[in-house]
């Protein structure tokens, strides 16, 4: 089996949990358009999803077919993307982390500000944050996606759009173009991947 | 006759039936504190306090601690809801960003 | 032309129960099979499916009124997970007895106690001597296309039975992948409306499920058996024109994978079928002699199909993600019906049950290649160490 990058999204319960699925669901099918292999998922026990209380979604992008399709997390993430920033205080986000990771954060204040938080950094490369609201202010709440059903509202209509542009600049796992194609807030996708801060570290 | 049993490595074992005692007096869940999911703090202001426990009655965690001289809130678990706040006749208690704050009260090394 | 989209198991679902026109939709929630339920009642809402929508009162309700419906001449969907299968049960016989042949949508779920989402077949499994057609995908287009298949195995006039459509609740149900949705016409031309034999009908009353005497008993219960037995060439005539008009042609029983001159097979049913084709091309990268051998259909159980495969290997590893305590042998449910089936064949594999993915534990490529050990000894050795393993408690 090829090597499979991990991508996990944390957010806030039921407030978030239709924009942190598009940014896994997004991420996922550009790079499916790009002729890769992928996974976009739900974690499966975190929901039924409660107010507030934080929920993970995934993403998993290989160059060959995903073997082991099952495994209910991604045990060790490439990338962390965090709908929800304060999440980077109170939970280890970065755990499993191997090395040369990157973190996106939906926030408006500077990566030193995250990186206050977090102890060991050693696995990251880089932090980035964007203000998601400020480029496209709406967090919708939708709840026809959930479990296994189909979406109704439209995939990256809200700040999930603004996340994955952001993601797909700060790790490169997917080309802005095809990020551009899957993604029904197209415009958002793209001003996010030019205006997201990134520090290297 | 055959022997079925299925040998069980001890830490692999769980109790009968996932039976436990509950509730546990003066123990603690390390999968269950919560503090750290919580976005906004409660700050009170203690010029404003009157000690009236309205708080303390309404927080549904029990996450407020009342002392003889002041109300404190328990940041191991409240989870944020915002409902003392809501609720102080006086206006005491703020509501402000998490991230405002350079204290780590909670850091859960993973989610349950 | 066939539209390719990226689909969970539900939704796939979902899909084929709107263009297969259903009638009657009953539902009740219970996680992980809800989310079929969340898509339909959409589609009905906003007029994509014209179709009754009834939301019972527990699932013994939900299939009592789906058995009615079909009665009164309705295609009918509703479905379940977990207890909510096991709850239902008083009805089950009464409508495959009564012959209505609604569809029930499985997405397995483990039976309490204690509460657990994963996926376990216990649920449908302990259902399968009720009377009903019964069968695993493995994705969401198996999900897909079995949707409309047991429609039309079901509901042909030979066979007239409900049916089973499992899946695993998590793997499938909740995991997308692709699925090709063909148009609109094809569906039309695979699968016509249903034509019930004996509805109920005010204008030609007839009665159902009457009270009989005793002696009466054997011809009715040995008409229900034909007909069970008469879905087997059904289901290949099906399975042939589903590959002609849709051009997927599953097989339709047993599915073989790399079995050529294999020495050790696995058994299995279900999604675990797709890492097992992986851990299998591992192995015989590296010289094993290993293959794969999956089920489709549990009910009706095709002995002469399993007796003519299995009976070419020297070992075969019964992959249970089930449980029946007290079970002869002491494996699952799989392993005793695998044994009948080859007691009358004339070469037998020795026979060894691994109970794996209890709970809803992802079954690993190193899980398999543990079995795959154990097989290989008993294969080379022509002896049984033990008849059934546990995985994550052995050595």
């Amino acid at each position: 089996m090829g090597k499979v990058q991990e991508i996990t999204v944390w957010a806030s319960g039921v407030v978030q949990d239709k924009e942190a699925r598009d940014v896994a669901q997004c991420l996922a099918a550009a790079a499916a358009k790009e002729g890769k292999f992928v996974q976009g998922f739900d974690n499966y026990v975190d929901l039924p999803d409660r107010v507030n209380v934080p929920v993970r979604k995934y993403a998993r992008i290989s160059d060959s077919e995903i073997e082991e399709k099952y495994l209910y997390e991604n045990y060790n993430p490439e990338i962390v993307i965090l709908v929800e920033p304060t999440l980077v205080k109170g939970i280890n986000v970065l755990r499993g982390m191997k090395g040369g990771g990157c973190l996106i954060v939906n926030t408006g204040r500077s990566p030193e500000e995250i990186l206050k938080f977090i102890p060991d950094k050693k696995p990251l490369k880089k932090v980035a944050c964007v203000d998601a609201m400020g480029i496209c202010p709406k967090a919708v709440i939708d709840f026809s996606g959930s479990e296994g059903a189909a979406d109704a509202a439209g995939v990256g209509i809200g700040i999930g759009a603004v996340l994955a542009g952001a993601a797909a600049k700060v790790s490169g796992c997917v080309n802005i173009d095809s990020l551009m194609a899957v993604v029904t807030n197209a415009e958002a996708a793209r001003r996010a991947f030019e205006e997201v801060v990134i520090k290297q570290l | 006759m055959r022997d079925y049993t299925v040998k069980i490595p001890k830490e692999k074992l769980l109790p009968e039936a996932g039976i436990v005692k509950s509730p546990l007096p003066n123990s603690e869940q390390p999968d269950m504190i919560t503090g750290g999911w919580r976005i906004l703090r409660p700050v009170i202001d203690k010029e404003k306090c009157t000690m009236c426990k309205t708080c303390w009655i309404f927080c549904p965690d029990g996450s407020i601690e009342i002392t003889e001289n002041e109300v404190r809130v328990n940041l191991k678990y409240c989870k944020g809801c915002g409902i003392c706040a809501n609720v102080c006749p006086v206006g005491a208690i703020d509501r402000v960003p998490e991230l405002d704050f350079d204290d780590v009260p909670v850091r859960l090394e993973k989610l349950f | 032309m066939q539209a390719k989209k990226f689909l969970t198991g539900l939704s796939a679902a979902a899909m084929a129960v709107k263009m297969a026109d259903v009638d009657v939709i009953t539902s009740f929630p219970i996680r992980p099979y809800t989310g079929v339920m969340m898509v339909l009642s959409q589609m009905v809402a906003n007029g994509e499916l014209d179709a009754e929508f009834i939301h019972a009162d527990g699932e013994h309700a939900q299939l009592s009124i789906a058995g009615a419906a079909s009665a009164a001449g309705s295609r009918t969907f509703t479905g379940s997970s977990g207890v909510g299968v096991t709850f239902a049960m008083e009805n089950y016989s009464p409508i495959s007895g009564g012959r209505y042949p609604v569809q029930m949508l499985i997405a397995d779920r483990t039976l309490d106690p204690p509460g657990d989402f994963g996926s376990e077949h216990t649920d449908a499994l302990g259902c399968r001597d009720q009377g009903w057609l019964m069968g695993w995908a493995e994705t969401p287009q198996e999900v897909f296309d079995n949707t409309l298949m047991f429609y039309r195995i079901g509901e042909d006039p030979r066979v007239r039975l409900p049916q089973f459509n499992c899946h695993d609740g998590y793997f499938v149900s909740h995991i997308p992948g692709e699925v090709q949705i063909p148009e609109q016409s094809q569906v039309d031309e695979f699968l016509p409306p249903y034509k019930p034999v004996n509805p109920l009908d005010p204008q030609n009353p007839v009665g159902h499920g009457p009270q009989i005497y005793s002696d009466q008993g054997p011809a009715l219960e040995a008409m229900r058996a034909n007909a069970m037995m008469a879905s087997m060439p059904v289901i290949e005539e099906v399975v042939d024109d589903f590959g002609r008009i849709f051009g997927r042609k599953y097989p339709p029983f047993v599915e073989e994978y790399m079995t050529e001159d294999a020495d050790f097979v696995f058994f299995i049913s279900g999604a675990h079928a797709h890492t097992a084709r992986y851990a299998v091309r591992h192995l015989r990268e590296k010289g094993a002699k290993v293959g794969l051998v999956k089920i489709r259909f549990i009910r009706p159980w095709p002995t002469d199909d399993i007796a003519e495969s299995l009976s070419k290997f020297n070992a075969v590893g019964v992959v249970e993600t089930n449980t029946s305590f007290g079970i002869a042998r002491g494996g699952g449910i799989l392993g005793p019906e695998v044994c009948a089936s080859l007691y009358d064949a004339s070469q037998r594999p020795l026979i060894a049950s691994f109970m794996a993915g209890l709970g809803g534990e992802a079954i690993t490529l190193d899980d398999f290649y543990f079995m795959a050990k154990k097989l290989s000894n008993i294969a080379e050795s022509g002896r049984l160490e033990k008849a059934v393993y546990w995985m994550g408690f052995e050595e």
